[in-house]
């Protein structure tokens, strides 16, 4: 039996392991098996049959239930089964991008994960028609929240994802409200703590920065961050870092965002979050809570109001391999978005809605903490996207700095923003230098689409040709970095090749727009 | 440098004694080195050697035997099976016949992928009709790497089962020659419970450690030389590829600045040994000392102490250790305790998981409390062996309940549990639990952020390499990271296995 | 009458001895209520009913069994701990019949390959062991064992690796005498025989031991368990779960009930493992020896 039968066990694991047969060119997506169905409606026998696996928030998960019931009760023609699952918005889009294949076909998630979700092609698109529904009954800031590299890839679902101050009223007096260093005075005198993010989540700590004018803009290609303009280092970001300065280093700083910090000892006095936990808040505070807009902070004689993000959650689609199926859960996904269903969800758990006309009734307008949110929107930046890395990075300035503590210099405050710009930089996956250069290439000048003829810069961001003889039918494209990833033709991006009309001498000019992989290309005769 | 003879070194005292080993690993280190060149020449010779002697034999046992082995080149466990042999020849031909189809089934579908890890991604496609974007999957990298690997560990099992196939009609041939009778197939099943019992005990957790651990490690390892992350996920939005090098690069390659992997491995790697070196010796001493409190003569309650202590050790960690962060906060039970007894003001709370160096000091701290009542059983059982004469003549002799303690009790429990240490002083490197659930890694360093993600002051090298698997998805720098906390743990068992006298030999104890 | 030289000596001695008791318990005594504040606190909170967040008191204003009604009501509370519970069965059950064949052959049986095999696996140990994850991931998935069905799943990681941990009973196999083998061996016992019928009744301990750590592991593991259940509710063990209900959005609501499902977690391993401490010490206390 020589060693026989280990040979034999090992080849049976190999061949139990390789039972699966390779996919097949284009093979379907494995379903995993429904759990938990909730209804299956119409028995009759030509509808189509699908089924869907739904994650929302746990609180939600009942009334989604309900909604999706309604649903498939409204849409005869397809035989539904659902599959509801809690689980949250954070979790949904880690989830997700482990593993797409065995991901949900409908989930909500928070904008900020938006980027990594297009990412790993976790999303799909929403068809032309149901990008119109999406626009036109949406507020602004659902529908940037919802856009990445200018297409819209998801539902908005809330627009209530930003931060303002919870304070107890019996410790911070009415006339300190909109006064940063009042409010901290207020806190320490009454023993109590000032709950801020202000260490551990570049969120909340953007708030300063954005307050004294300061802006992170990111400019994504796809999956590659093209360019970006981020102004935290710089003398406004000097100021707002003085700012961040004086809250992390009170004697008050605590850095949470959870209502039990009005519970614990040493309690809150302030608490800077958003309307997810209005319903906590309320519980610990009763009569005395109060919602507001964030303070101003004062730095060498001027005042700046805190900023903010104002962000939004969205309900993503993952992409299908059956396109009927991809209809219904488009179908099913605006369904869940629109009106009704926004507006279901704001009575129950006071979920503030980005449709408009759900926003617009007389209940909305009344809750505290949507009437707190709305005015501090005022100074509210729309929360873009932003690249993973960035809220790591970013937070690294509130931990930096309270690590200074309270002796730091402005030198150590210019230090920390110097480093975090650098690490910024490092993140570029587009070579700046290759982002920059643009090309032309085609059968101009008597080449074959083989040699780039070299643009030169101007300070206007404009980009030029040497003077060339074209010839009637020449063809050409534009280019950057020598590669076709990003590549413009006669329609744009992508777009079909130029074409000269007559013979002459030329320069061939092309202006970048805000997108730095796009522009329009001209052509000047001399 | 010069050897001491047997004698000279059992003179020395025990610092002595160490000095001595750790000068004899230095000053041999480079013939040792060399000592490994020319084994690993000389293997390479064997091995070539070898071949070449198995295809020898391959021919002559063809050349020269009857058609019944003649066959069983073609048809494996034909030769078995002609002599009566029923069960190995269908072992062999039952395995000869899974390889085939295996192979022609889906088996070079994934051979001939392995060099590209594919070729087509994910096509995304606008349906008009029904106003779609409808996804089309193709290759898939991940899987393409993970069978083709066990695609090719199938072959080489093949080749050698063919080549048992061969010798076994050799020898069967001999014996038959010999006049002898062969084996039946009951002999066979019953050499499982008897002289090949080993086998049958064998079989099945080996096959569970190659399948679930080895054949793993090995699919990491490769994943170090590909550009795998959320960018190239392998399926659904980019395939990965082999790249090299580049990753390893990353690690090796020192360039000063912030947002530099090398430099961040390097400060996550010395707080990692700190760490384990602190986490280790501070749960040693203390365990050792609580014991012997505990077991000291006229100690009453000695079960209820001990029951009180081993508590953490039964209840879970992750009940315990997340409870114990949450009161240790800044606004948790413990300020709140020390600020009602006005120990602390609002102003000089302790900011026990802000601070880093008291962070560090925290994680260790609470460590104590999760690692001693390990220590103290073990001490305890180990105290109980110490013969009883030893203290008595000792204390005839006069010595200190200090001197007992130094002269009589370190030594021995040195002596025995310095495999244990080491063991532990491993386990501790990679202890997850204890920082994950205290500070989750925390508090955030500006200076460790990588191309991976950031990492904290009190960020082993385990964590940062969960954090950079979960939260950023970076598998090819997980891969990297670890292979590199491999070879740190394997530098460091190497160079106490060369200094530890009782590490060495393993039957010494039966 | 004076008092001799020993008599002094002996009062000395017991006045000495006297003093470092009196120290000795005043520090276990400190230790003591060290270990368990948080063991107590915990238990206190999970019967707080006038609030379910964090708050600044360990002694609950108003007393209830309301967290642990709802706890079993309204969570998956019982999903989880039935699912741990389940695995755990099964794995002590496997992952011991694993260990100990993996031990006793490396202990007593002497073939080829022995040496090598016991360096493979010290080499293999030296990995982090959840760098495989993702791999064992994509293992399972294939064989349908993740997220909802990740219970099958984590039994099969779990046992498969099991026989890695074969050290401490090994060691317990090398200290019995091997002329009891030898002499069975002699009137003709089959191995298997040698094994079950001699070696078995001997290693009580040590089948214990490995008993109650394989039954343990599972109620602790957070990483695969996480990884594997892939954030789906149902495939979650206790640890997982609870662990889950501590995050920033749930913890407000959840907190309460994490204490109390800690407790119910708590109270029967730990009941369990001081049931059979004294066999954990020998397990412990001889694998240091051996290392």
């Amino acid at each position: 039996m020589k060693k026989l039968l280990s040979v034999f066990l090992s080849f049976l694991m190999v061949v139990s392991l390789s039972a699966c047969r390779p996919n097949e060119e284009g093979s379907t997506e494995s379903e995993t098996t429904e759990e938990e169905t909730t209804e299956e409606t119409s028995e009759e026998t030509t509808a189509a049959e699908y089924s869907f696996k739904v994650w929302c928030a746990d609180n939600v998960v009942d009334l989604t239930k309900s909604q999706l019931d309604k649903f498939a009760t409204d849409h005869p023609e397809y035989a539904l089964t659902f599959t509801v699952e809690a689980v949250g918005e954070n979790d949904a889009a880690t989830s997700m991008i482990t593993d797409v294949e065995a991901g949900a076909d409908i989930y909500s998630f928070a904008q900020d994960q938006l980027a990594r979700l297009v990412q790993s092609n976790a999303l799909a698109k929403p068809g032309v028609k149901a990008s119109e529904t999406i626009n036109a009954e949406n507020d602004a800031s659902g529908i940037a929240a919802a856009t990445f590299d200018k297409e819209l890839w998801a539902y908005p679902l809330t627009s209530d994802n930003g931060y303002f101050m919870y304070y107890d009223k019996s410790v911070i007096s009415e006339e300190h409200l909109g006064d940063l260093t009042a409010i901290l005075e207020d806190c320490v005198a009454a023993n109590k703590t000032f709950a801020f993010e202000g260490t551990t989540s570049a969120w909340y700590i953007a708030s300063l920065f954005f307050g004294t004018g300061c802006v992170s803009e990111w400019n994504m290609n796809g999956t590659d961050i093209v360019s970006y303009n981020d102004t935290f280092n710089s003398e406004e970001g000097l100021i707002a870092a003085k700012g961040l300065k004086e809250i992390v280093t009170s004697p008050a700083f605590t850095s949470s965002s959870g209502a039990d910090a009005f519970s614990a000892n040493p309690a809150a006095a302030v608490l800077v979050s958003g309307t997810w936990a209005y319903s906590d808040v309320e519980a610990v505070l009763g009569d005395n809570l109060g919602a507001a807009e964030l303070p101003s902070f004062t730095v060498d004689g001027n005042t700046y109001h805190m900023g903010s993000f104002s962000g939004n959650k969205l309900i993503g689609v993952k992409p299908q391999t059956d396109a009927e199926k991809a209809a219904v859960a488009s179908q099913i996904a605006l369904y869940l978005t629109g009106e009704e269903c926004q507006s279901e969800r704001f009575d129950a758990v006071a979920w503030g809605p980005s449709n408009k006309k759900a926003a617009d009734s007389d209940a909305v307008k009344a809750n505290p903490a949507l009437v707190a949110l709305a005015a501090q929107n005022e100074y509210g930046v729309p929360q873009g996207q932003y690249p993973g890395a960035w809220w790591d990075i970013g937070k690294a300035i509130g931990s930096a700095i309270f690590e200074l503590g309270a002796d730091s210099t402005d030198d150590d405050l210019k230090g920390v923003l110097q480093s975090y710009s650098d690490s910024l930089a490092s993140l570029l996956t587009v070579d700046p230098e290759v982002a920059r250069a643009w090309t032309v290439i085609g059968s101009v000048q008597g080449g074959d689409w083989s040699e780039d003829i070299e643009m030169v810069e101007d300070p206007e961001g404009t980009w030029t040709t040497a003077d060339l003889d074209l010839k009637a039918g020449e063809e050409f494209k534009v280019r950057q970095g020598k590669s076709w990833d990003a590549n413009l033709g006669s329609d744009g991006a992508d777009g079909a090749n130029f074409v000269v009309e007559e013979d002459g001498t030329y320069q061939i000019q092309l202006v970048v727009g805000d997108d730095w992989t796009a522009g329009t290309v001209e052509l000047i005769k001399k | 440098m010069e050897k001491l003879s047997d004698l000279e070194y059992l003179k020395l005292t025990k610092a002595q004694k160490f000095f001595y080993r750790l000068k004899l690993l230095i000053t041999g280190f480079p013939s040792w080195l060399l000592g490994l060149g020319k084994a690993l020449l000389s293997f390479l010779k064997n091995i070539i050697l070898n071949i070449k002697n198995e295809f020898l034999d391959i021919f002559l046992t063809f050349k020269n035997g009857d058609f019944k082995t003649k066959l069983s080149y073609l048809f494996m466990g034909f030769g078995s099976i002609a002599r009566g042999q029923i069960l190995r020849g269908l072992l062999f031909l039952i395995f000869e016949i899974v390889f085939i189809f295996y192979m022609i089934s889906s088996g070079t579908y994934w051979l001939n992928k392995l060099m590209t890890l594919g070729t087509k991604g994910p096509q995304e496609v606008y349906n008009e009709k029904l106003d779609q974007y409808v996804m089309t999957y193709y290759d898939n990298s991940f899987k393409i790497l993970l069978y083709g690997i066990l695609t090719i560990i199938f072959i080489i099992a093949f080749i050698y089962t063919w080549r048992l196939n061969i010798k076994q009609n050799k020898i069967s041939e001999a014996i038959i020659k010999s006049g002898k009778k062969l084996k039946s197939s009951k002999d066979d099943l019953r050499s499982l419970v008897d002289d090949q019992f080993h086998k049958t005990l064998l079989a099945l957790p080996l096959t569970g450690i190659i399948v679930f651990t080895a054949l793993p490690i090995l699919f990491m390892i490769l994943i170090a030389f590909t550009n795998f992350d959320a960018n190239h996920n392998g399926y659904s939005n980019a395939l990965f590829t082999w790249v090299g090098t580049s990753n390893i690069n990353q690690l090796v390659t020192w360039t000063s600045g912030s947002s530099n992997f090398s430099a961040t491995f390097g400060e996550i790697l010395t707080w990692t040994l700190i760490w384990a070196f602190f986490a280790t010796f501070t749960n040693y001493f203390l365990g050792i000392f609580v014991a012997l409190m505990i077991n000291k003569k006229g100690i009453m309650f000695k079960k209820l102490w001990r029951t009180i202590l081993v508590m953490t050790i039964a209840i879970p960690q992750f009940i315990s250790l997340l409870y114990v962060s949450k009161m240790f906060s800044n606004n948790g039970i413990i300020n709140g305790w020390l600020m009602d007894w006005g120990i602390v003001g609002l102003d000089s709370r302790i900011q026990f998981w802000e601070n880093p160096t008291l962070a560090r000091i925290m994680v260790i701290l609470i460590n104590i409390w999760i690692g001693i009542p390990y220590l103290m059983l073990i001490a305890t059982g180990i105290l109980l062996n110490i013969p009883a004469d030893l203290y008595e003549s000792a204390k005839i002799d006069g010595a200190s309940t200090l001197q007992q303690f130094q002269k009589i009790t370190l030594p021995y429990m040195l002596f025995i549990t310095g495999p244990y240490l080491l063991t532990s002083f491993i386990g501790n490197i990679n202890n997850f639990n204890v920082i994950f659930l205290l500070t989750g890694g925390g508090p955030t360093n500006q200076a460790y952020t990588t191309s991976g993600g950031s990492a904290g002051y009190t960020d082993l090298l385990i964590t940062w390499l969960f954090k950079i698997t979960t939260v950023d998805s970076n598998y090819k720098l997980a891969a990297v990271i670890g292979i590199a906390v491999f070879v740190v743990c394997a530098a460091i068992s190497l160079f106490v296995y060369n200094i530890l006298p009782s590490m060495k030999n393993e039957e010494e104890f039966q | 009458m004076s008092m001799n030289n020993n008599e002094k000596r002996h009062m000395k001695q017991s006045t000495k001895n006297r003093i470092s008791n009196t120290v000795i318990y005043i520090i276990l005594i400190l230790m003591s209520i060290i270990w368990l504040i948080p063991f107590v606190s915990i238990v206190l909170q999970s019967f707080r009913i006038e609030s379910t967040l964090q708050v600044g008191y360990v002694i609950p204003k108003q007393w209830g069994l309301d967290n642990y009604i709802k706890l079993f009501k309204e969570t998956s509370f019982p999903i989880w701990y039935l699912n741990t519970l389940f695995i755990a069965l099964i794995v002590a059950l496997v992952q011991t019949l694993v260990v100990l064949s993996m031990s006793y052959t490396l202990s007593r049986l002497r073939f080829k390959g022995r040496k090598f095999l016991m360096n493979f696996m010290l080499v293999l140990g030296l990995f982090p062991g959840f760098l495989t994850m993702i791999v064992l991931y994509t293992v399972l998935k294939d064989l349908n064992m993740i997220m909802a069905n990740a219970v099958p799943g984590l039994i099969l990681v779990y046992v498969a690796s099991s026989g890695m941990g074969y050290y401490i009973s090994k060691g317990f196999f090398d200290t019995i005498p091997r002329s009891l083998d030898e002499a069975a061996r002699i009137d003709g016992a089959t191995r298997f025989q040698v094994f079950y019928q001699i070696i078995m009744p001997l290693s009580k301990p040590i089948v214990i031991y490995t008993i109650l750590t394989a039954f343990l592991g599972p109620w602790g593991d957070f990483i695969f368990a996480r990884y594997i259940s892939n954030y789906n509710s149902s495939g979650m063990n206790v640890a997982v779960g609870l662990w889950s209900w501590l995050q920033k959005d749930t913890i407000a609501q959840k907190y309460t009930l994490f204490c109390a499902g800690g407790v119910i977690v708590a109270i029967p391993v730990t009941i369990l493992f001081m049931c059979l401490q004294k066999y954990y010490v020998e397990g412990v206390t001889g694998g240091a020896v051996k290392g």
